[in-house]
């Protein structure tokens, strides 16, 4: 029913498509202009192997020291998970991680499907002369094991610093000695947290804990505590899904009845459940000792940060202190 | 089955079950006659919304649930009864735009908070994770739901089966509708608390469509239908319950899954005892 009207205004449309035309040209130069300012600088990666540095990655912050510790200032590291406030099993990996990635010629990653995305982008820009170390490949564990949370059983640091230095030696054979002598003084460090481990297995042998989620258990193991916590229930909360009422209820029984001497909680995978135990152990006087997924950071490097979970689970099973956080 | 009765979360989940069953049958059977479902299911999805926002806020999901429900049901109503055409359109585009924006605020959750799971606790819910803290406010709301119906219950079905005649008898068939439509938008905040944003309209609608097949009359229907509900969420409460033992996990199976199985089946009994009345009938 415009079909007149149209045709009359036949030359103003054309002159409007052009307009629109202009515009959205406008835009995306606009868009173009604003992402070329503010991509960060430091993901284009090209320039990072400045300086003869080693350029290396740590998928978790912790790894990352121990290349640091190792490396010394051979090495520039960058570690892609590092915020205490973060769960990193639902991590995403950005374009940023990528860039970071194509660059680094030395990769350290836990494995075990906690960071199936570091071997995403490895595939997607595969790299002849990038090695990676992957920790689950490294301690020759299956695809099975149920806590992937490596960093926390003993043994597991140690091998990983071994293999660092053997990679970087062969990446810069002319720092072979740099890299020893910091590998026997990263060893040696781990002393202090070891013996603290053992004096308090041998100060409260088999003391009953409760946990929210297995990060920490491989180190509760070690220092000789017994968790009560079904794992079911552990490997719910660490993978987002609703445990079952009667775990929720064994839970929360361990803590109304004072079933155990501290409650041990994963202060970066919380969800309502969590929180509703923290106030539960708060209720019926446990102590809680929060522990971390990643490493806390600034003020501590992988040893301070394990002595210190260990001294703040004395305290709570001696004196009945809480450490919700370090 | 031990212990099931004494357990704390089947206490909540109980009570919370209770609450949204027969608050989402009364509302629902009106929904239903207003053929006004997407509009249920709309404001449901959005209030995913909501749950991200609240999460990021580090308050709880419910809250964002109910503001947003409640904010967005208003603006649908005040926008949507002018464009009668453009409605289905509208409503579409924002709620592509507030999932997307959902998306994004799940992306901040999971990158700059510690919030296991918010995801899927947001989108699928489960009646055995309602917080206590939660169920006193669920209760209140749900009463005053109820109350808003009782009190506007002959305008509201009036204005439902004929806005013409309800007009003519001096109804205010648009405040009738906004409220109402407030009211669904707190009422889906509610169920997605039991079943999750994306499920919470089978709650609202599914025993309300099956208590109009099995009845007529608008009162039956409603009594019908809160008691439909009941059976979906409790039955759903302690299948989930006795799951426990199940393969592949042995620890559960989701309630959400349960309730929702539940409805479908009471749907389809109901259209079949109408199916086989319709033939005695005829």
């Amino acid at each position: 029913m415009q079909g007149p009207a149209e045709r009359q205004h036949g030359a103003g449309r054309t002159a409007r498509h052009v307009v629109t035309a202009a515009a959205v040209v406008g835009v995306a130069a606009a868009v173009a202009l604003a992402v070329d300012l503010w991509w960060p600088s430091a993901w284009s990666g090209g320039s990072a192997r400045g300086a003869g540095r080693i350029v290396a990655v740590g998928a978790e912050n912790q790894y990352a020291d121990v290349i640091a510790q190792i490396g010394g200032d051979q090495v520039q590291v960058t570690a892609v998970m590092s915020n205490p406030n973060t769960d990193p099993h639902t991590f995403e990996a950005s374009p940023g991680v990528a860039q970071v990635l194509g660059s680094a010629q030395l990769v350290v990653q836990n494995g075990l499907g906690y960071d199936t995305f570091m071997t995403t982008i490895e595939r997607a820009s595969a790299g002849s002369t990038r090695k990676v170390i992957d920790v689950q490949q490294l301690l020759g564990l299956p695809d099975s094991t149920p806590n992937p949370h490596l960093w926390y059983t003993p043994a597991t640091m140690p091998a990983v610093a071994k293999a660092v230095a053997r990679d970087l030696t062969a990446l810069d054979p002319a720092h072979r000695g740099l890299f020893a002598g910091n590998l026997g003084r990263f060893d040696r460090s781990l002393g202090t947290w070891t013996r603290d481990m053992s004096s308090l297995a041998a100060a409260e042998p088999g003391a009953p804990v409760a946990t929210t989620e297995p990060v920490a258990d491989d180190m509760l193991a070690a220092v000789g505590a017994r968790d009560l916590t079904p794992f079911s229930f552990q490997s719910d909360v660490m993978n987002g899904l609703d445990p079952s009422p009667q775990d929720v209820a064994m839970e929360q029984q361990l803590l109304t009845h004072r079933k155990v001497k501290a409650l041990v909680y994963n202060r970066q995978v919380t969800d309502s459940l969590t929180e509703s135990l923290l106030a539960l152990a708060r209720q019926h006087h446990v102590p809680v000792v929060g522990v971390y997924e990643t490493m806390p950071s600034p003020g501590y490097d992988y040893q301070t940060w394990m002595q210190a979970e260990v001294q703040a689970l004395r305290h709570a099973l001696t004196t009945g202190t809480s450490s919700p956080k370090l | 089955m031990s212990g099931f009765f004494a357990s704390g979360p089947v206490h909540t989940a109980v009570v919370a079950g209770a609450v949204v069953a027969v608050v989402s049958g009364v509302v629902g059977v009106f929904t239903v006659i207003r053929g006004q479902s997407f509009s249920g299911h709309a404001l449901g999805d959005l209030g995913t919304l909501g749950g991200s926002g609240a999460f990021l806020a580090g308050v709880n999901p419910f809250f964002g649930y109910v503001t947003v429900g409640a904010a967005v049901a208003a603006t649908m109503d005040l926008f949507g009864v002018q464009h009668r055409r453009g409605r289905d359109v509208a409503t579409g585009i924002v709620l592509g735009a507030a999932l997307g924006l959902a998306a994004l605020l799940l992306y901040f959750d999971t990158t700059t908070s510690t919030t296991t799971g918010a995801t899927i606790t947001i989108l699928f819910g489960s009646l055995f994770a309602v917080s206590p803290g939660t169920l006193p406010v669920m209760i209140g709301l749900g009463v005053v739901g109820l109350v808003l119906v009782a009190v506007l219950y002959r305008p509201l079905l009036l204005s439902s089966v004929s806005a013409e005649l309800a007009a003519a008898r001096g109804v205010r068939v648009r405040t009738v509708g906004l409220v109402f439509l407030v009211l669904v938008g707190v009422v889906v905040s509610l169920s997605a608390v039991a079943v999750g944003t994306i499920l919470s309209t089978a709650l609202l609608v599914g025993p309300a469509a099956a208590a109009l097949r099995l009845t007529r009359r608008p009162l039956t229907a409603v009594v019908v239908a809160s008691v439909l509900g009941l059976v979906a969420t409790w039955g759903g409460v302690v299948l989930s319950y006795a799951s426990a033992t199940w393969p592949p996990s042995h620890t559960g199976w989701p309630v959400s899954f349960f309730v929702v199985t539940l409805v479908l089946a009471l749907y389809l009994g109901a259209e079949l005892v109408g199916w086989a009345r319709a033939r005695a009938g005829a």
